[in-house]
């Protein structure tokens, strides 16, 4: 029943912008797929390509095998969630919700039961007859899904459709959807500039910027090996340190830096020695717990500020290679459970972290 | 909005535009310079040196010149203390005071004349002799009937534009050390300046080119008076020709200057409001004297209505030098009824008013869908050429009219067939230009309230529509249109309010009687010695309560947004 969604070479230009720029992808069938970005990098220009409100300059759309590059919105059986919803305020929640079956010519009784089944699903059986301005947004933001999901459409579409509730509501609001998505078996696309909602329930996710397809894969694969800059930066936080290859280790390469030797994780043949790169380090990955021996990247850290925030703290260390008292490096590191670092009398501690934890990048274009 | 229909609409109201709009003008300006096929500036020089025309189109200026200063005079305080002060009854002193709109000036001067005639009720009250207080020539009398009349098209502009102000900029003044009349001076006029300027336009170019209140006063040696007793001669004499094209330049250049200086929005705001303003609560003594402008402007401008009404009420020559009617009775309204004259052009008037917002609502709402909701490069233009009709007077177009229709029925094809003559001809059979001239004038208000509409109404619901399955059509059928229906509702009675009061093309256009609209029926009843005045007073009542109830109408569906309908 679920459907592959492929985008081939899909570019979509307003003016002289490429808000879309040769993106190519494939979607499977069943999954939950996110396009993540900064505002202005494409991913909702990509979707509206999807739902027909954008017809693309060139590259083609295909649902399900066939292509819809070219056909009208209202005949392609997507299921659309707007980012402010969209209910026709002059319409009742039934009304929006059967509005969708209505076009369908579903007959009457088997219209008023899947209404039913639809305003069930999302929780919201007892205010069918209400008008969408007296709800709260969760509640219209149910009635949109609702309404989207009761034409059993070949695919969900989802423009941001979290942005507009409050940080408690948009946490439960999350679980539900994918619970929803996972029930119906749909293929869905979803649009956010939320990388928390995207790490926590998407299959896979893709990174735009600029209207190009960064990089794409599952979410623990974007987040451990961001492929650029801009992705390692965009998922999650990090630290780069500059630095120039300096020999071949176990799974990776020797970096020098600034602050001494960094080993850190590489396919082989990706770097040549003498080459400059970016290493990612993420401030999860910094420990203050004694390095077991003979590790590489053991450093001396110096904490010079926190963020003390409860289960972690947020520290601001100086860091430098051990012994000597060269020039250091600041980065961020976050300490879970905090015990270590956050007591006010320790200011210094050695820190190391994993080679497998280090990133090595390819230096920046610009 | 799919390309091929809009264009569709684009094509549709380019023809519509160029037969019925451009068409007419052109045959306007033609006829002033082309005399036998030649060029020549003669008659227009014309214009200027004989001493009756160049007197007539200097009373013209003097008119528009002072309806406009005198309707700013008394808009700008009262919109000012509006904005500034919520006063006791302000909700309905708001709502008086733009009652004066609901009846066209002209017939609001039968009454005027008898409350301030020589043998009027104010002479009368003071136990004067038969002082002229209208005054000689009557300047001051037309001007004031005006002024009192549009004035509330000046208030609404400005007060929509000192609503638009950011209170910031207010406080920010004020917290730079600038306050009272020199930060009204320095900071408010200038940011209001768009909407003053709208609204003096559209006065202007109204009481610029009146017909109907300087030929009740009498008041005959301006240019509208003029081109229209030179009417009989169209075929043989270019000099109203000339004229009117004098008339057409003047409000068309004044037009384009307000639009140059304020249709880009000069003076956009940065930010929306940041800071809410809400009005300042006066109660009491000083609540009271803060309505007490709007109570004066009220009782001042509402005169002539209370006078038309005594006027209708009262048997023939039952007022006359006294302060009220002797004796009041429904005598007049019993005749108007009977009178078969009357009877007809109301339902004329319905017919043609019907037929004329039928189709601006239509055309109006598919020329806003373009406007708003397509992409196509040209709906700047489009918008542009809606409001077009607004920057050329009432007169104008009816003298266009005429001539295209004399033109039409000295076509030899057209001339022979009683179908087309029928159509073509005004003499014969006005119904076809009538209709055209109503539709034509109001149609900014319908595009107007429509583009505002659509403004308001979120593309994504259009869109959620189309992704549910619903094609373009039925798209706009369960979504948009519900959605815009107050808006439509709003300006298709507007525009059937005024369509049912227009005044200059029903005076020039309709020749036969059997024709009359309900204007040029209280006009031609006006001019019969004896009941006539009477008949005329009583008819204009009944137009009275046809248009408070419309306008009341549409004011409760758009509420405080029917100031938008009155801007260019």
């Amino acid at each position: 029943m679920a459907v592959e969604i492929r985008i081939e070479n899909l570019t979509k230009t307003f003016g002289t912008t490429r808000a879309v720029d040769s993106i190519s992808l494939t979607i499977q069938p069943g999954e939950l797929f996110f396009l993540l970005g900064p505002s202005g990098c494409g991913k909702t220009t990509l979707l509206r390509c999807l739902a027909g409100f954008h017809i693309p300059d060139t590259g083609s759309i295909f649902i399900d095998g066939s292509e819809i590059t070219r056909v009208p919105p209202h005949l392609r059986d997507t299921g659309m969630v707007f980012q402010s919803y969209a209910l026709w305020p002059h319409m009742s929640v039934r009304e929006n919700v059967a509005f969708g079956l209505e076009m369908r010519k579903v007959p009457g009784p088997e219209l008023r039961k899947r209404v039913d089944e639809a305003l069930a699903m999302v929780k919201m059986e007892h205010r069918g007859d209400h008008k969408p301005n007296q709800l709260s947004g969760g509640q219209q933001q149910r009635v949109a899904l609702a309404r989207a999901l009761v034409v059993q459409p070949k695919c969900l579409l989802l423009d941001e459709p979290l942005s507009n509730l409050d940080a408690k509501l948009r946490l439960e609001m999350r679980g539900e959807i994918r619970r929803i998505c996972k029930e119906a078996g749909l293929t869905a696309v979803y649009v956010t500039h939320d990388q928390k909602e995207a790490l926590s329930i998407a299959d896979r996710l893709a990174v735009l910027e600029n209207g190009c397809l960064r990089q794409a894969g599952k979410p623990s694969e974007v987040y451990h090996q961001p492929i650029s800059r801009f992705v390692a930066n965009f998922i999650g936080e990090t630290n780069f340190i500059d630095g120039v290859v300096s020999g071949i280790c176990e799974g990776g390469y020797r970096v020098k830096t600034a602050i001494g030797v960094i080993e850190g994780r590489g396919e082989p043949d990706a770097f040549a020695v003498g080459a400059p790169v970016l290493l990612s380090v993420r401030p999860e990955t910094l420990m203050f717990t004694p390095p077991p021996p003979d590790s590489p990247n053991v450093f001396d850290a110096e904490v010079h500020d926190t963020v003390y925030l409860g289960e972690m703290a947020q520290h601001q260390v100086n860091l430098r290679a051990t012994g000597n008292g060269e020039a250091p490096i600041s980065l961020k590191a976050f300490e879970l459970n905090p015990r270590i670092l956050a007591r006010d009398t320790v200011e210094q501690a050695p820190a190391w972290f994993h080679p497998r934890d280090v990133v090595i990048l390819p230096p920046d274009a610009s | 909005m799919r390309n091929t229909s809009a264009w569709i609409v684009f094509g549709f109201a380019l023809f519509v535009f160029g037969a019925l709009f451009l068409w007419p003008l052109f045959s306007v300006v033609q006829g002033g310079f082309f005399v036998d096929g030649q060029f020549t500036l003669r008659y227009i020089a014309g214009v200027f040196r004989n001493p009756i025309y160049a007197e007539g189109l200097f009373n013209s200026l003097r008119l528009g010149l002072g309806t406009t200063s005198l309707a700013l005079l008394i808009a700008l305080p009262l919109a000012w203390l509006a904005n500034k002060y919520d006063f006791p009854a302000k909700g309905i002193l708001g709502g008086l005071v733009l009652v004066p709109m609901i009846l066209p000036p002209f017939v609001g001067a039968i009454g005027f004349q008898q409350i301030l005639g020589q043998y009027g009720a104010l002479n009368a009250a003071l136990n004067l002799g038969p002082v002229d207080w209208l005054g000689r020539g009557r300047y001051w009398g037309v001007v004031s009937l005006q002024a009192l009349a549009l004035y509330p098209i000046m208030y609404l502009n400005v007060l929509a534009a000192l609503a638009n102000v950011d209170h910031a900029m207010n406080e920010a003044a004020e917290n730079l050390g600038c306050s009272g009349f020199r930060k009204f001076r320095r900071i408010t006029l200038p940011l209001i300046m768009p909407g003053v300027f709208a609204g003096g336009t559209i006065v202007f170019i109204w009481s610029f080119t009146e017909l109907g209140t300087p030929l009740i006063m009498n008041y005959t040696r301006c240019a509208s008076v003029q081109v229209y007793d030179a009417l009989l001669e169209i075929g043989s004499n270019p000099f109203p020709f000339a004229l009117v094209v004098v008339m057409l330049a003047t409000s068309v250049t004044l037009y384009a200057i307000s639009k140059a200086l304020f249709g880009r929005q000069a003076h956009a705001m940065t930010s929306k409001a940041a800071t809410t303003f809400t009005a300042t609560r006066v109660r009491g003594a000083r609540g009271w004297l803060v309505a007490l402008p709007f109570i004066l402007v009220i009782s001042v401008a509402l005169l002539p209505h209370f006078g038309v009404i005594l006027t209708s009420l009262s048997p023939p020559g039952a007022w006359y030098r006294t302060v009220l009617p002797e004796t009041l009775s429904g005598v007049n309204y019993a005749e108007a009824l009977g009178h078969n004259m009357t009877l007809l052009s109301i339902r004329n008037s319905l017919f043609y008013s019907v037929l004329a917002v039928t189709f601006n609502a239509m055309f109006g709402v598919a020329i806003a869908f373009v406007v708003v909701r397509s992409n196509l490069r040209v709906r700047g233009f489009l918008d542009a050429l809606a409001m077009l009709p607004l920057a050329v007077p009432g007169l104008v177009m009816a003298f266009g009219y005429l001539s295209i229709s004399s033109f039409l029925s000295n076509v030899e094809a057209i001339k022979e067939s009683p179908f087309w003559l029928n159509l073509f001809d005004v003499r014969n059979n006005p119904t076809l230009f009538l209709v055209v001239a109503y539709s034509m004038r109001r149609l900014p208000y319908m595009v107007r309230s429509a583009v505002a509409g659509l403004q308001q109404t979120s593309v994504s619901l259009e869109e959620a529509a189309a992704n549910m399955g619903a094609p373009p059509l039925v798209s706009i059928r369960r979504v948009t249109l519900p959605l815009i229906t107050a808006n439509l509702i709003a300006g298709a009675l507007l525009a059937f309010a005024f369509s049912m009061l227009e005044v200059s093309d029903s005076l020039m256009l309709a020749q036969r009687q059997d024709f009359y609209p309900i204007t040029k029926t209280i006009y031609e009843l006006f001019q019969l010695i004896g009941t006539g005045k009477y008949v005329a007073a009583a008819l204009g009542v009944w137009a009275m309560v046809f248009l408070a109830v419309t306008i009341v109408g549409s004011s409760l569906i758009l509420g405080r947004k029917l100031g938008a309908l009155f801007r260019i």
